[in-house]
């Protein structure tokens, strides 16, 4: 998979995987925050089974 | 060997050249030894609060301290460094602030920007310093769900906002009042202790804290030389902190306002704040506890003006704060029923106030760049919208997450230990804590 923006070094700027394709930066971004709300999520219900348990 | 005027002139280009990469070398090196010496304030602030954690609790302290350092950095990536650069004029956007989206192309490796990534990298410990220091006071109850929900929001919002409106070189408390508060003692500290006192509100106090006669109950840490050793690592982190507070332009050294500075003058008075907070809250508390607590407290008192300061003069206002905030944190405590763990409201919160109200008493005249000069109605205002700001989201989404249960943990899980219910591991699986450190009277001591 080719992710590199850039096909030569002479004068690249933003050189990050996927630089040139703003829509699958605006993805991962969704998707890293939707890990975090997820794991958060998680968070709220091991510890609603754990005080059930207790 | 003679040259031709062009071979000369082509070779002072090259020179240029390499100085200005050598400059832009030197300020990435110089914020990310910083960055990596504000990771001492996180190994700080988790032995801190392990420390002053009874035992059934401790790895559930140091938890919080983990998932606020972890969960900040992709959240300050995400929304913090893009509110910061957006909102220096109070809620309208400033222009160029798209830089900061995370779809920019600032927003990752460019060879046309040596800079956003190690600001980036700076300001995301800020942030999570400032949900550090919330979590301290909220220990040994508070669910750990809810508390990243309040450490995200402070971290990556609340204190950003703080931030850009008063720690900005075109931060409008600066532009409009003048605010000088160069090692952001109002926007980290004052925000974060505010902050931390709307929830203390809403979470209540540990299960036998008070009695019910208003009469307070000591609960004491399982392990106070950890908590001592993690103080002094604070300490340590916040010569990356206050380094990351000053800018290095190249030929010069800036506070965030571009007024001039040394990184000696910060040296100066870092040290002699340290000291005088450390020697004042020893004076009044004899408790090693609370004189490492003043020594963060010595910091905050001298943060504002840490580039103006005599340092004579730094250590003896940091030595009144050192005296001051323990004993507002008794009133807090003994007369409020405000069950902060750790004292951080006192000693941010009001230490930051304090900071900012010294330094406008015995800082005010002195010019800004862009704004007002230092005066004491400025550096005044700035910390009631400092405390302001930290206070009512606090305590509004305390609020929120206490109605929907997410806020506090069972009491049979607080009484049972909150790592039975939120860890699954054991902080001491192959003993028992010693009956000698149970303050059980019938136990002998070691030495009977």
């Amino acid at each position: 998979m080719n992710t590199a923006p850039i096909t030569s070094w002479e004068g690249a700027e933003a050189y990050f995987t996927f630089a040139d394709k703003p829509a699958l930066l605006v993805l991962f971004t969704l998707v890293g925050i939707g890990v975090c709300i997820w794991t958060i999520a998680s968070m709220a219900s091991h510890e609603n089974k754990a005080y059930k348990d207790m | 060997m003679e040259q031709s005027v062009p071979e000369l002139m082509a070779r002072l280009d090259s020179l240029e050249s390499s100085l200005s990469m050598a400059t832009t070398i030197n300020s990435e090196v110089f914020y990310w030894w910083c960055t990596a010496l504000m990771l001492a304030i996180h190994a700080g602030f988790l032995a801190y609060e392990m420390g002053a954690s009874r035992a059934k609790n401790a790895l559930a302290s140091g938890m919080k301290n983990l998932i606020a350092f972890a969960f900040l950095i992709p959240a300050f990536y995400y929304v913090g460094w893009w509110i910061y650069l957006a909102f220096p004029t109070g809620f309208s956007i400033a222009d160029g602030s798209a830089a900061g989206l995370p779809w920019s192309a600032n927003m990752g490796p460019n060879l046309t920007d040596n800079a956003s990534g190690i600001f980036y990298a700076a300001f995301t410990l800020f942030a999570a310093t400032t949900a550090s220091i919330m979590s301290g006071s909220v220990i040994e109850r508070i669910r750990i769900s809810g508390f990243t929900i309040l450490a995200l929001f402070l971290g990556a919002v609340v204190w950003v906002f703080g931030a850009s409106w008063g720690w900005h070189p075109d931060g409008w408390l600066t532009t409009e009042w003048g605010l000088h508060d160069v090692g952001a003692a109002g926007c980290v500290h004052t925000i974060a202790g505010f902050f931390t006192l709307g929830v203390l509100i809403n979470l209540g106090p540990r299960i036998g804290r008070f009695n019910a006669d208003g009469s307070v109950n000591n609960i004491d840490g399982h392990n106070m030389p950890m908590s001592l050793i993690g103080l002094m690592l604070i300490v340590m982190g916040f010569f990356g902190f206050l380094g990351g507070c000053i800018i290095y332009t190249g030929d010069m050294w800036t506070t965030i306002y571009n007024t001039p500075a040394t990184l000696s003058a910060f040296a100066f008075n870092t040290l002699m704040g340290v000291a005088g907070g450390m020697i004042g809250a020893y004076l009044v508390t004899r408790d090693p506890f609370w004189m490492m607590s003043g020594a963060l407290i010595g910091v905050i008192s001298s943060a504002p003006a840490l580039d103006l300061y005599y340092p004579g003069f730094a250590f003896l206002v940091s030595f009144a704060g050192g005296c001051i905030m323990p004993k507002l944190n008794d009133i807090l405590v003994g007369k409020f029923k405000i069950d902060d763990a750790v004292g951080a409201v006192a000693v941010h919160g009001f230490g930051g106030v304090w900071g900012l109200i010294a330094s406008g008493i015995f800082a005010s005249g002195y010019p800004n760049i862009a704004g007002p000069e230092i005066s004491f109605v400025g550096q005044l205002s700035s910390a009631v919208v400092f405390m302001i700001l930290g206070f009512v989201p606090g305590y509004a989404l305390s609020f929120v997450l206490k109605m929907v249960g997410l806020l506090r943990v069972t009491d049979k899980a607080e009484l049972a230990g909150l790592d039975k219910a939120e860890v699954p591991v054991s902080a001491y699986p192959e003993s028992s804590v010693p009956a000698a450190f149970t303050n059980d009277p019938t136990s002998p001591t070691p030495a009977e």
